[in-house]
């Protein structure tokens, strides 16, 4: 048997069962089943790989449709278990086998398609704006869901963020702007550019200061990650193709600030199993592996804020893309900011893109832990760099009452540099 | 299924209680019944202890892991079976306390799954395994009755009971509550590594040091194999790829000139006996990236093969030598791959066999070199195991040790506790080994046999 024909479940054969996964997996430790852990879910796939279980076994399909996707499985294990790839591989089966939930259907038509997902996300904005969804925050489904759009509203003002005093006398950096700028080019996706657009712009913005030209490329969709987690592999393949068309063969490294869509596109080459895949994953970078640098030097300082931060490391950055290091290099170029500790951070929040309406109660109870944890903290801004995450957490700050925003780590530095006046 | 891949059994049911109440009603109903139930934690054991079979019950108590309290003054926790080993020790560093028995598996297995099968650890040669440190249970039998055994304060009254429940294997019945002995947190720490070119060598290294009356926290070995499949892995903790062998040695104590002054004793005698360079951990991270590496060794060995078989057995540490030599040769003559990971400093071998299960002809393969490792080992002074257990995998070695009579006597202990076995049934004592005694005794044949359950209804 070879990878290929394998389709990823080769990813599993290095699993003994030791069983050292389990208190890492935020399923595991909500319902205490082992068939809600990575060593059952894997006895699952193999059994679903081999042809004992088969592909429409209602508990095969509700233990790994609960399971986050979120591959905090794979950094503890010490025999390199590729949980991730045999995953998509089992869950590219089950779609197979079994039409995509409805709801499932309906998220990704409307919120990935252009053309229809334009004019869904202007009527979430028209609603945004009127500041109800904010009024209206709460844990019941209806409630979480406007929780969830009030969370994707720019900060007004700062939220939270005060100039310092004694601002002037931190003397500005020297600015590193490389001459000419380098040229870098900006993925939108479909999420963000929706509804975080803001993000976007400050995005441009900071790599601006820190000596990169952002420019737009037109004919590019939504990355596929979402259906691509969804067992729909070949609509992630179709939107794959497009991007690479789009994106060219230049090798201007492609930035994203999603770090859903960034764990995707860096997986293009295995994805599409090809060269060009390859090469478009190759040039893939998160905006703070950008603004960090590649010799970890931070980005440029900017303003003092006085402000207290809980980073919140998205999964798909930190596990899927093992980017621990460079966002607190955003949080270190910004005098005065405090990083709050919270125990379990790196723990996934229960958003895992559509997991978030698909299985409710999982991700609600998955999400509360950290929610709980927070408020304890009690930080003013809780950082992290993937939309899903954002809406999530912003939307359980909400419903628990909680003053504490949730926002990207490129805005807070777009904030303190636009109070060092950069941008004037 | 457990960390062990060649056993693998599917329960009638599975139920997950979700706080102390429910498990006792569910208990009360399966006596009610007559049904058998087999308790688990986290299923990190290595014997199969934890594993239902058609006709039983899987009770996961998982969800039962609640510290119920911390009492630092009088150096104790009051926990739920499920609570997590290593959160325990978390929960108590505060307080600047330990728990101390470390298991390998401490990130992921159980209090009550530890006191279940008297868990070890590479910490325990000091400290002692975990039936030095359980002060007091509440149990739930079998029949659903609760009773307390041992004391919160020491020393209680009559036999030692909490002595002969702790590694009774799930066969007298469920620890609900679990008092835990906490000890200081030691104030000063020495780790060194030291690698050696052969492994007879690093055996006497261990001789060596245990000879002169210093007793290490830990002293650890692994072998080339097993160094390798770590440094491949995340935890990869700098050990030395070409080393026939290193020895993981910790000294600790409340004086840190007592420590410092073993240490130079302990790094001048493993220099004498060979090792090649030994060097000491400086700072904690490095410590604890050391000690990582030892205890995610296991897991990292999926990287060489399919599965693996972790053994488990105890020798003198005097023959310790011979022994490595005896499992090496053993390996050779069936062709597998064997890799060594253990505790040296009490003599506790964890030879690892790496094979593919789903090639039947190698599967025997290693059932015979496991047989032929454990006949080595007992010939050598030893025995079947030093912290997995029997479970299912070593009842097969009992006759080995025991004669029917011990065997018998071990069953009749178990039925004080438990008289219809019903508590994780078919597991330790191999009944056909101990058939001559059971007959002798004609009246309990009837409450045997390929019925178990059923009868006490």
């Amino acid at each position: 048997m070879t990878g290929i024909a394998r389709g990823g479940f080769e990813g599993l054969d290095a699993c003994v069962h030791c069983g050292f996964c389990l208190q890492a997996c935020p399923t595991f430790l909500a319902t205490g089943d082992e068939s809600d852990s990575p060593r059952g879910r894997i006895e699952l796939m193999r059994g679903l790989e081999r042809g004992d279980i088969a592909a429409t076994d209602p508990a095969l399909i509700s233990h790994l449709d609960r399971c986050l996707g979120c591959r905090g499985c794979e950094p503890v294990c010490p025999s390199g278990v590729q949980y991730g790839h045999g995953l998509e591989a089992a869950r590219s089966r089950i779609a197979g086998s079994r039409p995509v939930p409805g709801v499932a259907r309906l998220a990704l038509w409307a919120l990935t398609t252009p053309g229809i997902s334009s004019v869904v996300y202007w009527f979430a904005r028209v609603l945004r704006a009127t500041g109800l969804p904010r009024l209206l925050a709460g844990w019941g489904r209806f409630g979480f869901a406007m929780g969830m759009l009030a969370a994707t509203r720019a900060a007004q003002g700062g939220g939270g963020r005060r100039k310092a005093a004694k601002a002037r006398q931190v003397a500005p950096a020297a600015i590193r702007r490389p001459s000419p700028p380098l040229a870098t080019l900006l993925f939108r996706g479909c999420v963000m550019q929706g509804l975080f657009s803001h993000v976007h712009d400050a995005t441009i913005r900071t790599l601006g200061v820190n000596g990169y030209q952002v420019r737009d490329v037109s004919g590019q969709v939504c990355c596929g990650a979402l259906h691509a987690h969804a067992g729909l592999l070949d609509e992630a393949r179709a939107l794959a193709r497009v991007n690479v068309d789009a994106f060219g063969d230049g090798d201007e490294p492609i930035v994203v600030n999603s770090a859903g869509c960034g764990a995707l596109m860096k997986e293009y080459g295995r994805l599409l199993d090809d060269l060009r895949g390859e090469r478009f994953g190759a040039r893939v970078r998160d905006v703070t592996e950008l603004l960090a640098g590649s010799a970890m030097k931070g980005p440029v300082a900017g303003e003092p804020l006085d402000l207290h931060v809980a980073y919140d490391p998205p999964c798909h950055l930190l596990h899927a893309q093992g980017i621990a290091v460079q966002p607190l290099k955003l949080f270190a170029a910004i005098p005065l900011l405090e990083l709050v500790p919270v125990p379990g951070a790196a723990e996934c929040c229960g958003s895992a893109g559509l997991f978030t309406l698909l299985e409710p109660e999982m991700s609600r109870a998955v999400l509360q832990t950290k929610i709980d944890r927070l408020r304890e903290a009690a930080p003013q801004v809780v950082a992290t760099g993937n939309p899903g995450c954002l809406m999530q957490i912003g939307a359980g700050l909400a419903a628990a009452g909680s003053a504490a925003r949730a926002r990207h780590p490129v805005e807070l530095l777009d904030d303190a540099y636009r109070a060092a006046g950069r941008y004037e | 299924m457990d960390g062990l891949p060649t056993h693998r059994l599917i329960p009638d049911l599975v139920v997950l209680p979700g706080t102390r109440e429910e498990l006792v009603a569910v208990v009360r109903l399966l006596a009610a019944l007559g049904v058998s139930f087999v308790p688990r934690g986290a299923g990190t054991g290595l014997s199969g202890g934890a594993l239902a079979a058609e006709g039983s019950v899987l009770l996961v108590l998982t969800r039962l892991n609640r510290i119920v309290r911390i009492d630092r003054d009088s150096r104790l926790a009051v926990v739920e079976p499920g609570v997590v080993n290593a959160k325990l020790g978390a929960a108590a560093r505060p307080a600047g306390l330990q728990y101390a028995p470390d298991p390998s598996s401490q990130s992921a297995c159980t209090i009550g799954g530890n006191v279940a099968e008297n868990a070890g650890g590479p910490h325990c040669l000091k400290y002692g395994v975990t039936a030095n440190h359980i002060l007091a249970l509440e149990v739930l039998l079998a029949d659903g009755s609760l009773v307390e055994i041992g004391s919160p304060s020491g020393e209680s009254w009559g036999p030692d009971l909490v002595g002969v429940f702790v590694g009774s294997e799930g066969n007298f019945g469920i620890a609900t509550r679990i008092t835990v002995r906490l000890t200081p947190l030691p104030r000063a720490v020495r780790t060194l590594l030291a690698d050696f070119t052969g492994l007879r060598t690093a055996g006497e290294a261990v001789s060596a040091i245990i000879a002169t009356g210093i007793v290490p926290a830990a002293l650890e070995m692994m072998d080339q194999s097993c160094i390798n499949a770590v440094e491949d892995s995340v935890y990869a903790a700098g050990y030395p790829r070409d080393a026939a062998a290193v020895l993981l040695v910790e000294i600790d104590g409340r004086n840190s000139d007592a420590v410092v002054a073993e240490t130079d004793v302990v790094t001048d005698l493993l220099r004498q006996s060979g090792a090649r360079s030994v060097r000491s951990a400086a700072t904690e991270a490095e410590r604890e990236r050391l000690w990582q590496g030892r205890k995610k060794a296991f897991g990292a060995m999926g990287r060489l093969s399919r599965d693996l078989v972790v053994q488990d057995a105890v020798v003198p540490r005097s023959v310790l030598p011979q022994v490595l030599e005896t499992i090496a040769a053993i390996a050779t003559h069936y062709g597998l791959v064997v890799s060594n990971v253990f505790h040296a400093g009490d003599g506790n071998l964890h030879p690892n066999i790496s094979f593919d299960a789903t090639d039947p002809v190698l599967k025997n393969k290693v059932e015979a070199a496991s047989a032929e490792i454990m006949q080595a080992c007992i010939a050598a002074g030893g025995t079947i195991t030093g912290e997995h257990g029997v479970g299912i995998d070593k009842m097969r070695y009992m006759p080995l040790i025991f004669d029917a009579e011990s065997l018998g006597a071990m069953q009749a202990v178990r039925r004080v506790f438990d008289p219809d076995e019903r508590v994780n049934p078919g597991k330790v004592v191999p009944v056909h080994a101990c058939r001559e005694w059971t007959h002798a005794r004609g009246d309990r044949v009837g409450s045997r046999g390929a019925a178990p359950r059923g009868e006490a209804a």
